[in-house]
Parts: structure tokens; sequence; C-alpha cells
């Protein structure tokens, strides 16, 4: 006759739990026991400056600046935003192909598209150029007027107020060029860009919650929550039951000892 | 027939089937906004249109704080900008305007005659949905149109089921231009009557 095997279930599925959701509940207290003591442990003034954290987040700009300089201002096109300095004027669905500043305004060359923006770098206007060309390939200036080189290559000179182009001659045109950034107005443009900037308690609270992932890392976490909650009933069950078949082993013991 | 050639041929046929039920799916299971959205018309193309091939040279309205204000009222929103370029013939004045629908912005172009609405096209869709907005069974609503004491217009327009947003973002510009179209002509008005007196 063979031994009927035990089946001790609980403990089965308690460990299963335990080994299955390990690092999601070491995450869980860990982040837990950060967030309380946010203020002891700075969580909500410290700042993140992870470029792939900030990426992650949506608030790292993509590709390379471009920037030209436009009288004592710089104007910067960067992940689809025009900056006026550091300031983010509008945005920006072309590539830039040059900016300078005119008499009365600062002229922003897109590539089928012109922008106006005051000397103060308020926005005027955007136009687009296909009423009269399109495919501007570089902006300059003669007597003191916007010039655009098209694909053509054709030259169109702006009247006064910009409203109007008449074509020219390729002569005495001074062509804008592309200004290199310093660290310094570079790391301008990024505070500018991140705004307020992502705060390391924002970071612990979604990492907590699961949310850095997205809507199911925060299923995620709900799962290793249930993980945690059947490992302490199944861990009092398993309490429970050995204490009572350690009970029912001394009885036995007591008075059936011969 | 043997029934080798015959089922190899069965199941060719049902392979060829399967691809092709497969392929009319992937059709009609894109989403709407594939299928529809893009470049209607030129805003050139418009503005030629507008006035019948020789339109005239762009004008610009400076906008001050009146009209500024007037603008954040309809479009519940600041408006961005400083000034609006638009090209006037006798009555006739056309525009073309821009608003965000839902993310991204509707061009739409206005001919406005005599205080009313002549003719509303859609001449750049971005969004994925909404785009019927750009059809003449929407746009015709605005023929005629004009613009109440309140700036309102004086035409109901019909809602549009699932492009609630668009039809309110093209109604806003509707307003706009007509607001623009009234603040031209009494300028002009008052320029008129300027140098007749002097």
């Amino acid at each position: 006759m063979t031994r009927k095997q035990k089946k001790f279930t609980a403990f089965l599925w308690h460990r299963r739990a335990g080994l299955t959701a390990v690092i999601l509940v070491v995450i869980l207290a860990i982040t837990g026991i950060m967030l309380n003591h946010t203020a002891r442990l700075q969580l909500d003034s410290r700042y993140i400056d992870n470029s792939f954290l900030l990426g992650w987040y949506g608030i790292e700009p993509d590709g390379t600046p471009v920037s030209y300089r436009a009288g004592d201002h710089i104007i910067t096109a960067w992940d689809n935003k025009l900056f006026f300095d550091q300031h983010i004027v509008t945005d920006l669905q072309q590539q830039i192909h040059g900016a300078m500043a005119g008499e009365q305004f600062i002229v922003v060359a897109l590539e089928s598209a012109i922008i106006l923006l005051t000397l103060e770098g308020e926005f005027i206007e955007r136009v687009s150029t296909s009423i009269s060309f399109t495919n501007i390939q570089r902006l300059g200036m003669k007597y003191n007027r916007p010039v655009i080189e098209t694909s053509d290559p054709l030259y169109y000179i702006a009247d006064e107020h910009i409203l109007d182009w008449d074509v020219i001659s390729n002569e005495g045109i001074e062509w804008t060029r592309a200004h290199t950034l310093s660290d310094e107005e570079r790391e301008a443009l990024l505070v500018s860009y991140r705004g307020n900037g992502l705060k390391l308690e924002r970071v612990i609270l979604d990492l907590h919650s699961g949310r850095i992932f997205g809507n199911y890392g925060v299923y995620v976490m709900d799962a290793a929550a249930i993980a945690l909650l059947w490992l302490s009933f199944s861990g009092l069950w398993v309490w429970g039951s050995r204490r009572r078949k350690m009970r029912q082993k001394r009885h036995f013991q007591k008075h059936h000892r011969s | 027939m043997n029934r080798t050639v015959s089922h190899h041929l069965n199941r060719q046929s049902f392979i060829f089937s399967g691809i092709r039920y497969a392929l009319l799916a992937l059709v009609l299971l894109q989403p709407a906004g594939l299928l529809a959205g893009g470049v209607y018309q030129e805003p050139d193309a418009f503005i030629a249109e507008a006035f019948d091939g020789t339109p005239p040279k762009p004008s610009v309205l400076w906008l001050d704080k009146e009209l500024k204000q007037q603008f954040a009222d309809i479009l519940a929103h600041p408006y961005k900008g400083l000034r609006i370029r638009y090209w006037q013939q006798q009555d006739k004045s056309a525009w073309i305007l821009e608003e965000i629908g839902k993310e991204k912005p509707i061009t739409v172009g206005f001919v406005v005659r005599d205080g009313r609405i002549q003719q509303v096209k859609v001449l750049v869709f971005r969004e994925s949905r909404g785009w019927e907005v750009r059809h003449s069974f929407f746009t015709d609503q605005f023929k005629q149109a004009g613009l109440t004491e309140r700036h309102q217009l004086d035409t109901r327009i019909d809602n549009i089921s699932g492009a609630t947003l668009s039809v309110r973002a093209v109604s806003k510009l509707a307003r706009i231009a007509l607001l623009l179209d009234n603040r031209v002509n009494e300028t002009r008005t008052s320029q008129i009557d300027t140098s007749s007196r002097g």
C-alpha cells in the first residue's frame, strides 16, 4: 500500500506567490517607506536631471537645437518649439531655415512659412508662403529686408510690412548663419523646456503606484498588492495549521507513549 | 480530377480567400482618420478662387485690445498673434484662419460679402476624427450667416455627431471672420469719411 502524499496547498501557493511577487513587493515596501519620510528625505525639493528619466516622462527635448542670431537675441528651434532666447514662443511643424532681425520685425523662415515676431519676441503672425513660394532653403537680408532663397533657386525680397514678395537677383544678400549655442545658452533652453522640472517625489510615487510604466504598470502593482494580501492570509493559515498540528502531535505523544 | 489535385485546389482557393478577406478587414478596420484628413486646398488656390483668379494684394489688420478681447470671448482662450492678413476687393473680404479642434489646428478659408458669409472651406484638416466638417452639407449651413450684436451667428448650425469639437472650431472661426470683416469695413468707412471731409 503506497503512502498518500500530503498536499499542503496553502503553503505551496504561499511560496509561489512570494517568489513571483518578491521584486514588486520589495519595490512597494521601499518606495512606501520613502514616501512616509518625504520631508526628511527632501523628496519634494530634489529634482531629477537624468536624461533617460526625463525622456521617459517626455520632458527632454528630442534632436539637436538649431539656432540663429537675430540682433541681440537668439532664435532656436528645438523639438518642434520655437524659442526667443530661452522663452518658448510657439510650436513648430516645419524645420527652421533662418532667422533675422529687420527694422520692425524678427523674421523666422521655415520650409513654407514665415513667422513674424516683434523685436521683443512677441508672436505677431505665422504666414504660409505657399501663396508666393515653397521649399525655402535659407533666409538672408538686403536693404534691411528679409530675402528668401527657394529650391529653384529663386530669390524673393519682402516689402516693408512683410506682406508681399518680389523676385530679385542673387546679389548683395547677406545670408543668415546658424549659431552655435554655448553651454549656458543650451542649459537655459533646457530649463525653459522642462518647465518646473521633475521632482524625485513624483518618480517615487509613480514607482510605488506602477504608473511609471503606464496603465499596465498600475495593474501589475495591483497584482503585487493582492499577492501581498494573499501572503498575509496564507501565512496566517499556514501558521494556524502548523500550530494545530503541533498540538495534535504533542497530545498524541503525551497520551500514547508507551 | 483526382482527389489530391482537387484537395490542393480547394486549399489554394481557401488561402486566397483568406488573404482577400484579411486585406479587406485591414482596410475596413483602419481608424477612420487614416482614410481622411489632409490638405484639401492650398490657401493660395482658395484666395485665387475667391476672387475669380485675380486676387488683390493682401492687407493686414492689427489687433487692438478690444478686438483681442472679443477674440478671447469667442475662442474661450487668448488669441496668439498681433495681426491678421486678409484680402479685400470692394465689399468682399477673404480670410484664412486656424483654430484647434481637439488637438491640432484646422485651417479654414472664409469669404465674407456685405457682412454675411459667402463661402466656408476647410483647407487643411490635421486631426484623425471630425473631418466630416469639410463636406458641403456642413459648410453650406454658414452661407448668408451674419453676426448678432452679441457676436453670435444669426444662423443655427447643426452639429455632426462625433465631430463636435471640429464643428465648434469652425463655428468660432466663422464668428471671428465676420467680426474681422466688420472691423475692416468700419475702418474703411471711417477712412472714406475722413478723406471726404478733408
